[in-house]
């Protein structure tokens, strides 16, 4: 959210309002026109000020570059580039783990050995997600798909849309129009969209592990398939 | 926000706040008339300046501007052909 721009659009609707009022009381429609125009203009301030800030993609970019090559250099030390990757919450924490054995939860952050394979283990911070409360017996897609656009369409402008399905007992998540910088780096070992679609549904959903299945690219839609337990 | 979005605004906000001056100088009373220009100078700046925004926000934004256009015009049209 730009602060400045939403301050602007309040400011700008408050005064139509008030012109409106105005125009109403002395009967002007001239007023009233530039009331209803002001106010227009207000509201297209307004919606401006939410969205994602153009600035946000470079650094972006520019950050998972970093994190990745690192990260990248790490695994190759361990032997884990072919790696499994899987958010295990552990307690309050969330870590997501790379290794090789599927899904091992007696994990702790940092690089340690589980179930005969070594892994690296992430804690992810609890942030800016809202989580999907437990509606009849189970989280819906539709509650998914919102918390996936909330982050990966609005915050981060990674991609246009986000649609879920359940397929085969899987989640599968169809990120579409994804962002042409960070699919150059999607092509990598570790791939930014598994990282932030994961990190997103591990502080979203109330499921213990998140593991990732099977990911396609295509020309502008990434398909991951998760296994969520 | 830097870059295409803040053109966007600055020429859509000159275009609009010129043609409420114009408007209100000739002493134009249709209401319709000022919203609908309003939103001829968003869509121009929108064409023009072509600020990449991949929101859903922005979306429903200018599908709710074009509703808004089309409702005015049909209305103006009823108008005529009915009189």
């Amino acid at each position: 959210m730009v602060t400045k721009l939403f301050i602007l659009g309040l400011n700008v609707l408050i005064l139509s309002g008030l012109l409106g009022l105005y125009a109403l009381i002395v009967g002007s429609n001239v007023l009233l026109g530039v009331a209803s125009s002001l106010g227009l203009s207000g509201g297209v301030f307004l919606v401006y000020s939410l969205l994602p800030r153009e600035s946000t993609m470079p650094s972006l970019v520019e950050y998972t570059r970093t994190l990745l090559s690192g990260l990248t250099s790490t695994l190759e030390d361990l032997d884990l580039l072919d790696a499994n990757l899987c958010a295990v919450k552990k307690g309050a924490n969330i870590l997501l783990v790379f290794s090789k054995a599927p899904c091992p939860l007696e994990v702790d952050p940092g690089i340690g050995f589980a179930r005969g394979s070594p892994y690296l283990a992430l804690p992810v911070a609890k942030e800016f997600t809202e989580s999907i409360r437990e509606e009849s017996g189970g989280w819906t897609l539709d509650n998914v798909e919102n918390v996936l656009r909330g982050v990966l369409v609005d915050e981060l402008a990674a991609c246009k849309d986000v649609r879920a399905s359940l397929e085969g007992g899987f989640l599968r998540v169809h990120l579409i129009g994804i962002s042409q910088p960070l699919k150059e780096l999607s092509k990598y070992p570790v791939d930014p969209y598994v990282i932030y679609t994961t990190m997103a549904l591990a502080r979203a959903l109330p499921a213990k592990t998140i593991r990732l299945i099977n990911r396609s690219l295509t020309l502008d839609e990434e398909v991951l398939s998760l296994g969520v337990g | 926000m830097e870059g295409r979005v803040y053109s966007f605004l600055l020429v859509y906000t000159i275009l609009s706040v010129t043609s409420n001056i114009v408007l209100s100088l000739l002493g134009e009373s249709r209401v319709d008339l000022y919203l609908s220009l309003n939103i001829l100078a968003y869509y121009f700046s929108y064409a023009i300046i072509h600020p990449t925004i991949a929101s859903k926000r922005a979306v429903l934004l200018n599908i709710l501007l074009l509703a808004l256009f089309t409702a005015i015009v049909s209305y103006r049209v009823y108008e005529v052909l009915s009189g």
